[in-house]
């Protein structure tokens, strides 16, 4: 068929659709929004993804935490205190023993989170944590005022201390320099020296891989002062960085393996790896994202099926009009190529629509949330694509059936 | 140049079919004006439907030219009515939603014409029937006699060998129906080959020659 013929059939096709303006509108709204439902969801979920990553990898994906299991208490067996990792044990992973591992960093804390810590005549309750300097390296913390923590402020146990964006703002005040104001904690006195980068950890928080609490309402000593608080040597929790995400579980099991053997096997231990997060966070977003694309394109479906149906319609009442065309000399082909057509521009309109509209929707509401929404191009592409094809196979069956129809029929048709 | 040798045809299946065409036997020669007239339901339009091609025969033979008509499918009957015919019928058959002009100009589009050639046709054929001032007036702003004039149009624009009427006038007054007559008779002087279906005599009257029909069978044929 040639194709200035086709493009006389296609001008059929849309003054049909012209002049069926209702109709015409009315389909085109069933695509139109079937794409933004694809647009919504894929951007939604985009975002989400990104969003989360984003505050993963704020904390290393090479991040481990390994701990004491504490085993219910036996009667038969002595229970062992302490928290299973000793200074002793630090220093020969620093040394290199475990060649899995990075960087590795002590955390010494109460029981308790919450301790009451005063400035001036300002109480308020802060979680207290020991570590060393190398502890904000691995867990990617940055600093807006002051320095990180001093090897000589570990090993002459110095009083100083480095404070979250909330303790700043609530204990301090936002608009005072902290750095070098003295923090008091029972008779302790601490210097400030310096201040961390506000972090988000919600949905960490959500998915129960980090206590609820917020983690910038945190005051950071010098472990081995916060030891000399306890009177002990005991760590409670190690943050180690593997050599690579890859190297994660070889970095567990090397550390675990030089605990144990340590320790004369006394005590279990636990572990977590940002890694393991990252997986569930991973496998709980792809399920949403999958449901949410299904349940958008089935909508693109519906609204492929609504022009199935009125282009069906359409057919029936145009019987009489299909044996006049039929009668003065179109072909089958003719009559099958103008209903396709008409289909086709149907669902590519309301494509069409439904990506401009859907555009615009994010662009307004990227002001209106002050997040920079992600459309994820690929899927909107393949979902304006797959209105077309929807487009064409719900046109085909009506197009057979006007094609198929017997000029004295259709013309006795009224 | 149209010859039916023994044409049957019955609608219905098989136990309960009712033949509307019983061995049929007609010749049409090049030129002639021949009008088909009889009682309702002796099979007039069904016989014209056939000549038109618009509809298939059951048994006999039907040869346009040197084509078997009754041996072709219907693509090809198709492109007979294209290149062949013209049709006027008693309901006009218009597209209302067109213009006089686009309706005129479809049968081009399906012959595939340029744009160009095919507006310069439609205007020739609109101001040949007189209606050079109703180019882009739809059917309902139309007159019967005018829509009939615009379907003539139509049925012209491809320049067919024969113009199948189906009862042209039933819908038209009788001073309008001589008017589209005298339209005819023009046409056929033109060399047009003019087949009409008709139930009045002052109509059939304008024809070369009149055949009678009654149950299916053509009882005679008169000359004027
Ligand atoms: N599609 C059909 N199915 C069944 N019967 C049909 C069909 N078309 C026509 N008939 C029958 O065939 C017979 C002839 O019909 P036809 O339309 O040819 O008559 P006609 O001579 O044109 O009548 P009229 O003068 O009323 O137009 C009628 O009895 C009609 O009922
Ligand atoms: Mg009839």
């Amino acid at each position: 068929m040639l194709l200035a013929h086709v493009r006389d059939i296609y001008f059929q096709a849309v003054w049909a659709l012209r002049d069926n303006l209702m109709r015409t509108l009315l389909s085109i709204l069933g695509i139109f929004i079937g794409i933004i439902a694809v647009m919504a969801v894929g951007t939604v979920t985009q975002t989400v993804h990104n969003f989360v990553f984003t505050e993963l990898a704020s904390y290393g994906l090479q991040t481990i935490w390994i701990y004491r299991q504490h085993e219910a208490p036996n009667p038969y067996s002595t229970v062992r205190t302490g928290s299973g990792i000793t200074n002793l044990d630090l220093e020969q992973i620093q040394k290199g023993c475990c060649p899995a591992v990075a960087r590795v960093s002590p955390e010494v804390y109460y029981q308790d989170w919450s301790q009451l810590f005063r400035f001036g005549n300002r109480y308020n309750n802060v979680i207290l944590e020991g570590v060393d300097g190398v502890f904000f390296d691995i867990s990617r913390d940055e600093f807006t005022i002051g320095r990180n923590f001093r090897d000589e402020d570990i090993d002459n146990r110095r009083n100083v201390a480095i404070i979250g964006s909330e303790v700043h703002k609530t204990l301090i005040g936002e608009h005072q320099n902290p750095v070098g104001k003295s923090i008091r904690f029972g008779e302790q006195k601490f210097i400030v020296v310096g201040v961390l980068k506000r972090k988000n950890r919600d949905f960490l928080a959500s998915i129960g891989a980090a206590e609820d609490y917020d983690v910038n309402n945190k005051i950071y000593i010098p472990y081995t002062v916060h030891q000399q608080m306890l009177a002990s040597k005991d760590i409670h929790q190690l943050l180690i960085e593997s050599r690579s995400v890859a190297e994660t579980q070889n970095a567990v099991d090397q550390v675990v393996e030089l605990l144990q053997r340590r320790n004369n096997n006394h005590f279990q231990y636990k572990w977590d790896t940002m890694e393991s997060w990252n997986t569930k966070a991973n496998n709980i977003l792809s399920n949403i994202s999958l449901l949410g694309l299904v349940a958008a394109f089935v909508s693109l479906l519906v609204g492929g099926v609504g022009i199935m149906n009125i282009m069906t319609t359409s057919v029936v009442e145009r019987t009489r009009e299909i044996g006049i065309r039929k009668a003065i000399g179109a072909t089958q082909n003719d009559i099958r190529l103008q209903f396709i057509l008409e289909a086709v521009v149907i669902s590519t309109l309301g494509g069409s629509f439904g990506l401009g509209v859907g555009y615009i929707l994010s662009i307004v509401a990227q002001h209106m949330l002050q997040i920079p929404l992600q459309p994820p191009w690929m899927i909107i592409i393949a979902a304006f694509l797959v209105s077309i094809g929807v487009g064409l196979a719900s046109g085909y069956y009506p197009a057979k059936r006007a094609a198929r129809l017997k000029p004295v029929e259709a013309l006795r048709h009224d | 140049m149209i010859e039916l040798i023994n044409v049957s045809k019955a609608y219905g299946s098989d136990e309960l079919s009712v033949p509307v065409l019983k061995d049929v036997c007609l010749s049409i020669p090049k030129g002639d004006f021949i009008a088909i007239m009889g009682p309702s339901g002796s099979g007039k339009s069904t016989l014209l439907n056939i000549i038109g091609c618009l509809d298939s025969l059951d048994a006999g033979v039907y040869q346009l030219g040197r084509q078997r008509v009754d041996l072709l499918d219907e693509d090809e009957l198709t492109q007979l009515r294209l290149r062949h015919m013209g049709f006027v019928f008693q309901m006009f058959n218009l597209i209302p939603r067109f213009n006089a002009l686009r309706n005129v100009e479809l049968p081009m589009i399906y012959a595939g014409m340029q744009p160009q050639q095919r507006i310069q046709k439609a205007v020739a054929a609109l101001s040949r029937v007189g209606l050079q001032d109703r180019l882009n007036h739809i059917p309902a702003k139309l007159s019967g006699g005018q829509q009939q004039r615009v379907a003539i149009a139509r049925a012209l624009v491809n320049d067919p060998d024969i113009i199948i009427a189906d009862e042209p006038t039933g819908s038209l007054d009788t001073k309008t129906g001589h008017e589209i007559m005298k339209l005819f008779q023009t046409l056929n002087r033109h060399g047009k080959t003019i087949v009409m279906v008709t139930h009045e005599d002052n109509i059939a009257a304008y024809a070369q020659r009149v055949a009678h029909m009654r149950d299916g069978v053509i009882t005679d044929i008169v000359r004027h």
